[in-house]
Formats: C-alpha cells, sequence, structure tokens
C-alpha cells in the first residue's frame, strides 16, 4: 500500500512538472544556441546578448508567465512591474512587446525574425523556430 | 504659476488614462505616451513638530505628484524624450524634468544629451516614481531632499552582458543650475564641471550600484559673502574663508540588493563631502528586508545618517574690544545656526499590488533624533523631545 502511495505521489509530481515545464522558443537561423538561465533572465530583463534576439512576453495575469517569472526571472510579477517602471522612467530599457496568448505567441515568433517568447513545454512547435532553453 | 500647471498637467493625465493601456499609451510605432502619479496622505502624531512638511493633521499636498512622458523614435538610433511632472508640493517646482535626445548606436551602448536626472543614488533617478520601490518615501536620512534631481550635459551607459553577469557603466558630465534649499535656506546654486561614473553588477540574485558623483558649486548668499569680505578686509582671513560659499562637492554611494521570489533584502550607503559652509559632510545609510507573499510584500527598515559641519576659525580675537566682541559674536552666531540633521528612522510598512501598475502602500516610522538637533524637525516647541511617529499611505501609479 506504501508503495502504491509513493508511487501516486511521485507520479503526480512527475506530471505537475512536466505541465509546468517551460521552453524558450527563438526565429532564428542558427539551430545550434542553447543560452543558459541566466542569459535567459537577461534578454527578459532587457539586457542585449549579442545575437540581436528581440524578447516578447505574456500579459501579467498569463499562468505560463507566472511560471517563467518564478522559474526563470526569479521574481514576483509586481517586483518585475516595478523593474520595468524603473528602466522605463530613466530611460534605460524597453519593456517587451506583450502578446495575448500563447497562440498568438507562436504566430509572433513565426512571423518576426530573432524574435524570442517563452511557451508551456506541451505546446507543439513547427520546425521553423529554434528551441534555446528548457526548463522542467 | 506652479499650481496652474499642476493642474493643467493633471487634467492631460486623467485625460490620458481614461484611454491608456494599463502599463503605457502606444499611439503609434514610433510615438508612446506614459506616465506616473502618486497621491501620499502623511500624518505626524506630534503636535510640537514638523517633520518634511507632514504635521498633525492629514495632508495630501506634500509629495503627491504626477508624471507624463513621451518618448518619439525618430530614427533607429535616435530618439527624443520629455517628461513633465506636476508636484502638489510647495518644495519642488513643476516643469520639465527630462528633455533630451537619446543616440544609440549599438545596442550596448547609449547616448543621452540634454536634461536628465541626476543619478546621484540607487533611487534618485525614480525618487518620484514610487511604483518602483517597495517604500511609501525613500528615507531623509538617505535621500536628503536638497539633492538637485536634474541637471543638463551629456550621460554615456554601457552594457557590458557575460554569462556570468552583466556589468553596466555610466558616465556623465553637465552642469546645474537653479534654486535649492539648504540648512533651511533657500539659495541660487550652480554647480559647473558636474560628472560621475556609475556601475551597476547583476549577478545571479545579487545587484550592486556603486558611484562616484563630484562638482563645483557656488550659492548666492549676499548676506555672508558681504561679511566674509569684512573680515577679509579686517585680516581674519580663516574666518574669512570658512564662510566660503563656493566649493567641490562629492558623493560616494554603494548599494547592495538581493531579492528572490520569497524576500528582498537592500542597503545602502552614501557620503556626502561639501567644503564650503551650510552644506554639512553627511553619511547616511539604510537597510530594508521585506517578504512577499503575492500580492503584498511586507519590510522593515532602519536608516540613520549624521552630519558634521566645518568647525569655526578662531582668528577672531575676543574681550579685547567691544567692536571685536561683536564681530566674534556674529560670525559665531552663523555657525551656532546651522541645523544639525543627525537622525535615525525606524520603518514597517506593506505594498499592495492591487493589479499591474497600481499599488497601495502603508507604513509607519519612529524618526528620532538628538535632544540638541534638528534631525529634520521643523520645531515648533522647543520642549520637543526629538521623536515622533509619521504615517504615510501612498497610491502609487503607472500607467
Amino acid at each position: 500500500m506504501l508503495l502504491i502511495i509513493v508511487a501516486f505521489i511521485s507520479l503526480s509530481g512527475r506530471i505537475c512538472f512536466a505541465n509546468n515545464a517551460i521552453t524558450v522558443v527563438a526565429n532564428t537561423q542558427d539551430r545550434g544556441i542553447l543560452l543558459s538561465r541566466h542569459e535567459v533572465r537577461n534578454l527578459f530583463m532587457g539586457t542585449p546578448l549579442g545575437y540581436d534576439f528581440i524578447a516578447i512576453t505574456l500579459p501579467p495575469e498569463n499562468q505560463t508567465r507566472v511560471i517563467f517569472n518564478t522559474k526563470v526571472i526569479g521574481l514576483t510579477e509586481s517586483r518585475i512591474q516595478s523593474y520595468w517602471a524603473q528602466m522605463r522612467f530613466t530611460g534605460r530599457k524597453k519593456v517587451p512587446r506583450e502578446v495575448a496568448s500563447e497562440q498568438l505567441v507562436l504566430e509572433y515568433l513565426q512571423n518576426n525574425k530573432g524574435a524570442v517568447g517563452y511557451l508551456p513545454a506541451s505546446l507543439t512547435l513547427p520546425d521553423d523556430l529554434t528551441v534555446i532553453y528548457t526548463i522542467l | 504659476m506652479p499650481w496652474r500647471l499642476w493642474n493643467f498637467v493633471l487634467v492631460c493625465g486623467l485625460a490620458l488614462l481614461c484611454n491608456a493601456h494599463p502599463i503605457y499609451a502606444e499611439t503609434s510605432d514610433k510615438l508612446q505616451f506614459s506616465g506616473f502619479a502618486r497621491v501620499v496622505l502623511g500624518y505626524l502624531d506630534d503636535k510640537d513638530a514638523e517633520y518634511l512638511n507632514y504635521d498633525n493633521s492629514v495632508s495630501i499636498d506634500n509629495e503627491s505628484l504626477i508624471g507624463l512622458q513621451a518618448d518619439y523614435q525618430m530614427m533607429d538610433s535616435l530618439a527624443i524624450t520629455g517628461q513633465l511632472i506636476g508636484h502638489s508640493g510647495e518644495q519642488r517646482d513643476s516643469g520639465i524634468e527630462w528633455l533630451y535626445l537619446t543616440y544609440a548606436p549599438t545596442n550596448t551602448l547609449k547616448l543621452k544629451l540634454g536634461r536628465q536626472r541626476t543619478p546621484f543614488l540607487n533611487y534618485s533617478d525614480v525618487i518620484d516614481v514610487g511604483y518602483a520601490y517597495p517604500w511609501a518615501t525613500l528615507p531623509q536620512q538617505t535621500y536628503p531632499r536638497h539633492f538637485f534631481s536634474n541637471f543638463d550635459g551629456l550621460m554615456a551607459s554601457y552594457e557590458i552582458p557575460s554569462t556570468l553577469f552583466v556589468m553596466n557603466i555610466e558616465g556623465y558630465w553637465g552642469y546645474f543650475k537653479d534654486k535649492v534649499v539648504v540648512s533651511e535656506r533657500e539659495m541660487e546654486a550652480k554647480t559647473t564641471g558636474f560628472h560621475g561614473l556609475i556601475s551597476h553588477i547583476s549577478f545571479k540574485n545579487w545587484t550592486l550600484r556603486g558611484s562616484y558623483h563630484q562638482g563645483t558649486t557656488s550659492v548666492t548668499l549676499d548676506d555672508v559673502t558681504q561679511f566674509s569680505g569684512l573680515l577679509n578686509q579686517l585680516g581674519f582671513s580663516q574666518s574669512a574663508d570658512s564662510l566660503a560659499t563656493t566649493g567641490v562637492t562629492e558623493v560616494f554611494q554603494f548599494s547592495a540588493n538581493y531579492e528572490t521570489v520569497d524576500y528582498f533584502v537592500r542597503g545602502e550607503l552614501n557620503r556626502i563631502k561639501a567644503d564650503f559652509i551650510f552644506v554639512p559632510d553627511t553619511d547616511g545609510y539604510f537597510l530594508s528586508t521585506g517578504y512577499n507573499y503575492f500580492p503584498f510584500s511586507s519590510y522593515i527598515s532602519y536608516s540613520k545618517n549624521t552630519t558634521d559641519y566645518e568647525e569655526p576659525a578662531s582668528d577672531i580675537p575676543t574681550g579685547l574690544s567691544p567692536i571685536l566682541d561683536g564681530l566674534s559674536y556674529n560670525y559665531l552666531n552663523i555657525f551656532e545656526q546651522l541645523p544639525v540633521n543627525s537622525s535615525e528612522a525606524y520603518t514597517l510598512g506593506t505594498r499592495w499590488d492591487i493589479q499591474p501598475g497600481l499599488a497601495l502602500k502603508g507604513e509607519v516610522s519612529l524618526i528620532k533624533g538628538a535632544d540638541n538637533e534638528s534631525a529634520f524637525f521643523d520645531i515648533k516647541n522647543t520642549a520637543f523631545d526629538r521623536e515622533a511617529l509619521l504615517y504615510l499611505i501612498a497610491l502609487e501609479w503607472v500607467f
């Protein structure tokens, strides 16, 4: 019985984990690019990486964005909003463009060279996009 | 005039807000409007003094403000930015806070030319954007209000990303000319050769900032200048020199932030050195830690500063003649009237992020000073014990 419970918990955890997995996807010709978490964080916080990438994000209330904030950026949504207020009103960095849903992110990525966005890992990606980072 | 401008800006702001996107309004890809507003209610629980113009009645017109910003992208690498602020408080003039051109030849190098915010301390350039920081107000002990908020000149910013950290280096050069209030006196101030170097480093959950600023400041104080001239004519050059109204001012600053999804720790220290009368040498620091439980975060802070003026000279002899005694008395009286603003503050507060772009903060601070010092208080009763509670509620908005 104990084994069954342990197996169930383990399985539940794995399913939950898989559902929360995030991929960062780019429209790039270079299919070999793999970024670290630090580089992805910097990219979405407005720091150029030298690849001519332009980050796009989902709206604040979007669940994928909440997971991405927690796992990759490592800050709460309110802190990220404060950060962008500071960057915007000191003229240092520009807020990434917001795209309304995961499906629209996919479309935007396909239509814009250099665009980078994050998506649930479970989403099926078209062949012309490249996964540059994955976090489980 | 400031009030008329304030009303004008308020109306413009409200009109914009009616149609604005929650974060910012884009009228086209090239022209963007955005803004920020704050309404700050304050109450000082003591009838014997005022602190930063708060007294024992609820006031809303000390730190409330609205700012509007327009960014126009003229070419891929060239943009112009203007920012207009309407202050409710009488201590700050409303008007153009920013007006500068940005030239970005690469995505790591940026040059800005025009009127810009002075980046003395970590939050100096967003001191009016309350939404950008957790506290209802930045501690007076570390962020003295006599610091001028903008300068005219050139700023260069260069970002160095690496696989381990991100470093940003900023350097600027320019000048400042406007009225300032120092040691409870309003005076015309001019700073030339004003320059500084700022370095930011972000590494994992850490953000560090160190900076150095320097300029030659002269202030117009006709009565002091005339008295200093008289002392010089009489041969008391040490006393005359100690009343200098021109001198070099230096600011040193270091701050460190550590933050995660759950909590933050932030600290900042600075040293201000000025070699002329009315601006004391000041050391200030604050330490704050907070716990995030979205949509709330609660924090505690401690801030402290110490100020020291130059000692008066002693080359005027006393006890020889009534004229010299009077001269000495008048000379020493200038120093005795200088307010000593060493103080400390303990703060407890909570920020509630109601929705993206809108936050409500509430905090209470215990401010303490030594019995014989001003400690930033405007004292109404000599029996005042230099201890008071300041309550603040702030509604912060960016759009």
